[in-house]
């Protein structure tokens, strides 16, 4: 080892270093400011998890694969899997390696936080470094890798089809300033270590680059300085910026990982895991493409992405308009990189109006439910939207009476909502008084099992109603266990049916086999261009406060194209509301899956 | 006077235009895809408000248009156009070149199953306009035959009317009047009968059709209930329930039927639309055919040679119908006449 300057410093580090302790401030301030925001339960349960194995277990393979790898990305697109994992990954072993060869060569140094970033400086070649020269091959090898990850940025942002994202966020003026800077660091840092790779040593890329440069420019060493300024400098810029741009979700996904495997939830609309969440937004817009909204240009503006730039900007009225336009069907969670429930989230927004009067429920008379006889005893509840759609309650029925199923509709005489549509309203008091009225019903009823045809109807009872002793099942599931007990049977015939993912049910409570498994009995299954979780919202949603119908039509019309895809004979779901919207729409017929097992009885 | 002329639809636009050309002169060729001549009207029973049976309105029609060249049971193919005339290519294999061409294509029924919530075709109980008039027609309906005296029978009113969510925004025009005429027919044949009608607006425009509506509650005895349907569901006894809001007094309504005819609403003849797409013609945004104006030029098409007449531009009813056939055979004429200056 071999200093080339007796002190370890050089002005040029000074940009560096403002920036780093900037950044390092204001994040862990944002920290403690998260950390006393949320619930003292949750800070409870968050302490608990750190020193659970298990978690933290989870905690680092979570941050190694979604914070260094980009695991989601790849599978989404390997082109746009290789851009992100190339920066990040390559950043981070740039940086472990150069605290490597800190603490291998210049131990006396370690307390300087800038000597890994500006090794090469300060540090010539001696016997003892170039033994290590694997270090100069890995530190060249991860700065080729990042300088193509940059290229492919560059690419991206005029072709981002090549990356399968149809559109991508629009920057603010400071991403753009941020993004520039990032960009200007490693070809810098390349340019700064080409200057001096005759002195401090190098690999294929900086030693080539330094012949290069010594053949072309004379007197190439006086290039040095300035070149290792500007590269301190673009470090500074873009980690002064990183607190007001989409980089602050480098940091913030760091301290997301944990409390979100922790299990805590959205409590407030805009403090504490909102926050988190909002700052955890890299800005990447996979939740523009998601969105069934975006078949219609002017709702681009209304995807999560532009949602948690708002609520960072504290814009009441865009946060409001955001929040009620959307339909709540949970494509933009499920797909975001990062894991920002955008759903969750808008619920959380709602939640803050306020009501003149909130609703009572006092006066409604509700009939009981009284379930008699010995063994199974089923309880159906149809649902609002069932009574709209009576094609569905009456197949479920001839299914019931078929199987020999002991069962009690318990809304036949009239019941009460489920509470579900109020809930997605942020209107939480007026839900837990709904959910307390039927809850009574169902236990008091003597059920061991709740039925239930809707899938709205069904994540809240679910999520929410906390049933002792009582199943509660969909009726998708309950048809598929009827036919492979063998209580019922259908023939097959030689019909191509396509199921629709009703939101509710499968992005909601994850049922996505058992559905496909009924049709594969009733005849052939086909499957819809997107399917499963990527499947498109019906348009019909009650999620949507204020999309009215005309904006409707086009999500409800691109939502069938991608179902018809494989020209089925019949479009099969298993929601009330999706076979409602779609049978007015859709030249193919639409069927509930109860109506298709119906049928063959 | 050789000049041939196209009228696509056999319905009473179609024949009374038929008529008139033929009294000008001309020797028109009617095209139409059923088997039988009269279209809609021809299927209805009596039409209001003077309860006239449709055949006095249809028979003389089709007597007046007898010497036109008639094929029925025979669709166009394609149309082409040439430098100044099109030649239409029917099913039937013959090729018809013309320079002027007249839709009178008509309207459809909007399909009620599209409507779920009012059960059409789930439950027994429910059925539209038309089958009842097939049923004042033939007697032979099961279902209107479990109707009796002492029962109880409901009218839906804007069922696929006036509904952005079913696709169709306008208003069907006569469904009111019609709903209004089938109720008296049904008190004429029961007269101890309940009839209940369930309607938004009664929209009452046309001459005598007030004293009509009148006439239904004062002489009949016909209940009308300002409100929408929200739910209907099925007894044991098979007999259909349904749920509306008496929005006059404000309280919610639970009646018990016998029968319940809705009132599908009219959109336009999708195989008229059909045609109108083989040569470009637009579409309104009613999903109607669109006129050169909807004030003056009702009968005229924006593309050369096209005219139009009857329910195609939009809904209407018989006599607004038959007064458009013989006027768009009178542009037909005159056009003829202008071009041979």
């Amino acid at each position: 080892m071999r200093e080339i300057t007796a002190l370890g410093y050089s002005h040029f580090i000074l940009p560096f270093m403002a920036g780093m302790t900037f950044v390092l401030g204001y994040c862990i301030i944002s920290m403690v400011k998260v950390f006393i925001e949320i619930t003292p339960a949750d800070r409870r349960k968050f302490l608990l998890s750190l020193v659970n194995p298990r978690i933290m277990l989870k905690n680092i393979r979570d941050i190694f694969a979604d914070c260094l790898l980009h695991v989601k990305l790849w599978k989404r697109n390997k082109l746009l899997g290789f851009m992100h994992s190339s920066i990040a990954f390559g950043w981070f072993m740039i940086i472990l390696i150069g605290h490597i060869e800190v603490f291998i060569y210049t131990p006396d140094r370690v307390n300087r936080m800038w000597y890994p970033i500006f090794f090469r400086y300060f540090v010539a070649v001696a016997d003892e470094t170039m033994r290590g020269s694997l270090f100069f091959f890995l530190m060249d090898f991860f700065l080729l890798m990042i300088l193509i990850g940059i290229i492919l940025a560059m690419v991206k942002r005029v072709r981002s089809l090549m990356f399968g994202m149809r559109r991508t966020t629009r920057n603010t003026l400071l991403d753009t300033i941020a993004m520039l800077a990032l960009w200007a660091i490693f070809p810098l840092r390349l340019l700064a270590e080409g200057f001096t790779a005759d002195i401090s040593g190098g690999s294929f890329l900086t030693k080539s680059l330094n012949s290069v440069l010594h053949n072309f420019i004379s007197n190439a060493e006086i290039n040095a300085d300035p070149t290792w300024w500007a590269y301190s400098i673009a470090l500074g810029v873009f980690m002064f910026l990183l607190p007001f741009t989409r980089y602050m979700h480098i940091p913030a996904e760091i301290m997301l990982i944990p409390m979100r495997n922790a299990g805590l939830k959205i409590r407030h609309a805009r403090k504490g895991f909102s926050r988190l969440q909002v700052y955890s937004c890299p800005s990447c817009g996979v939740c523009i493409d998601a969105c069934p909204m975006s078949v219609t240009k002017a709702h681009t503006k209304d995807a999560t992405v532009y949602l948690n730039r708002q609520i960072k900007r504290r814009n009441g009225k865009r946060i409001e308009e955001i929040s009620d336009k959307c339909l709540l069907c949970g494509k933009c969670s499920a797909l975001c990189p990062v894991g920002v429930q955008g759903d969750k989230l808008r619920i959380a927004q709602r939640s803050v109006r306020k009501y003149g009067l909130e609703p009572h429920y006092d006066n409604i008379q509700l009939p009981s439910a009284a379930m008699s006889g010995e063994g199974e005893k089923v309880l159906y509840f149809a649902g609002c939207m069932s009574s709209v759609t009576p094609s569905i309650g009456k197949s479920l029925t001839a299914i019931l009476e078929k199987a020999g199923v002991n069962y009690e509709q318990m809304d036949k005489d009239g019941g009460l909502c489920c509470g579900r549509p109020m809930w997605t309203a942020g209107r939480f008091n007026a839900a837990r008084e709904m959910i307390a009225r039927n809850k009574d019903i169902i236990e008091k009823s003597g059920a061991d099992t709740l039925l239930v045809s809707c899938p709205i109807c069904y994540r809240i009872f679910v999520e929410r109603y906390r049933l002792e002793n009582i199943r509660v099942v969909h009726h998708t599931v309950f048809i598929e266990e009827l036919l492979r007990q063998g209580r019922i049977s259908i023939g097959a015939d030689k019909k191509k049916y396509v199921f629709h993912d009703p939101c509710e049910l499968g992005r909601g409570t994850g049922i996505y086999e058992q559905p496909r498994q009924v049709l594969r009995i009733a005849g052939e299954l086909v499957e819809a261009r997107k399917s499963g979780q990527q499947s498109i919202c019906c348009g019909g949603s009650l999620g949507s406060l204020s999309l009215d119908f005309n904006r409707r039509k086009p999500i409800i019309n691109s939502s069938i194209e991608n179902l018809t895809a494989m020209s089925p004979d019949t479009i099969v779901t298993a929601c009330p509301l999706c076979l409602n919207t779609f049978s007015r729409y859709s030249t193919t017929p639409v069927k509930d899956i109860a109506q298709v097992v119906a049928d063959k009885l | 006077m050789n000049e041939i002329i196209l009228i696509v639809g056999g319905g009473i636009a179609g024949l009374e235009a038929a008529g008139k050309l033929l009294q000008l002169g001309y020797t028109p060729i009617i095209v139409e895809k059923g088997d039988r001549l009269g279209g809609n009207v021809a299927r209805w029973h009596r039409l209001f408000p003077d309860m006239t049976p449709a055949s006095e309105v249809v028979d003389p029609l089709i007597e007046n248009a007898k010497g036109a060249n008639i094929f029925l049971n025979t669709e166009i193919s394609f149309i082409n156009r040439l430098k100044d005339k099109y030649n239409v290519m029917l099913s039937s294999g013959i090729s018809i070149i013309c320079r002027y061409i007249l839709l009178t294509t008509g309207f459809e029924l909007f399909d009620a199953r599209k409507k779920e919530e009012y059960g059409y075709g789930i439950y027994d109980q429910v059925i539209t306009n038309s089958d009842l008039e097939a049923w004042f027609n033939t007697g032979a309906d099961p279902r209107v035959g479990k109707v009796h005296d002492g029962g109880a029978v409901g009218f839906v009113h804007c069922v696929g009317s006036r509904d952005e969510k079913a696709l169709n925004p306008q208003c069907s025009k006569v469904c009111c009047i019609t709903a209004i005429k089938q109720a008296i027919e049904m008190k004429e044949r029961y007269p101890d009968l309940q009839v209940y009608c369930f309607y938004m607006d009664l929209r009452l425009f046309g001459k005598k059709y007030e004293d009509f509506y009148a006439k239904a509650q004062k002489d009949y005895g016909i209940r009308f209930i300002r409100g929408r349907v929200s739910e209907v569901c099925e007894n044991i006894e098979g007999k259909v329930i349904i749920k509306a809001e008496d929005t006059l007094s404000g309280k919610p309504v639970r009646v018990t039927l016998d029968l319940l005819v809705l009132m599908a609403g009219m959109k336009c003849n999708q195989d008229g639309a059909k045609i109108g797409n083989m040569i470009y013609l637009p579409i309104d945004t009613d999903g109607f055919l669109q006129s050169k104006d909807n004030i003056s030029r009702i009968n005229t098409s924006p593309t050369r040679g096209f005219y139009y007449a009857g329910a195609c531009t939009g809904p209407k009813t018989v006599p607004e119908t038959l007064a458009e056939a013989r006027a768009a055979a009178l542009e037909i004429h005159t056009d003829i006449i202008n071009s041979r200056k």
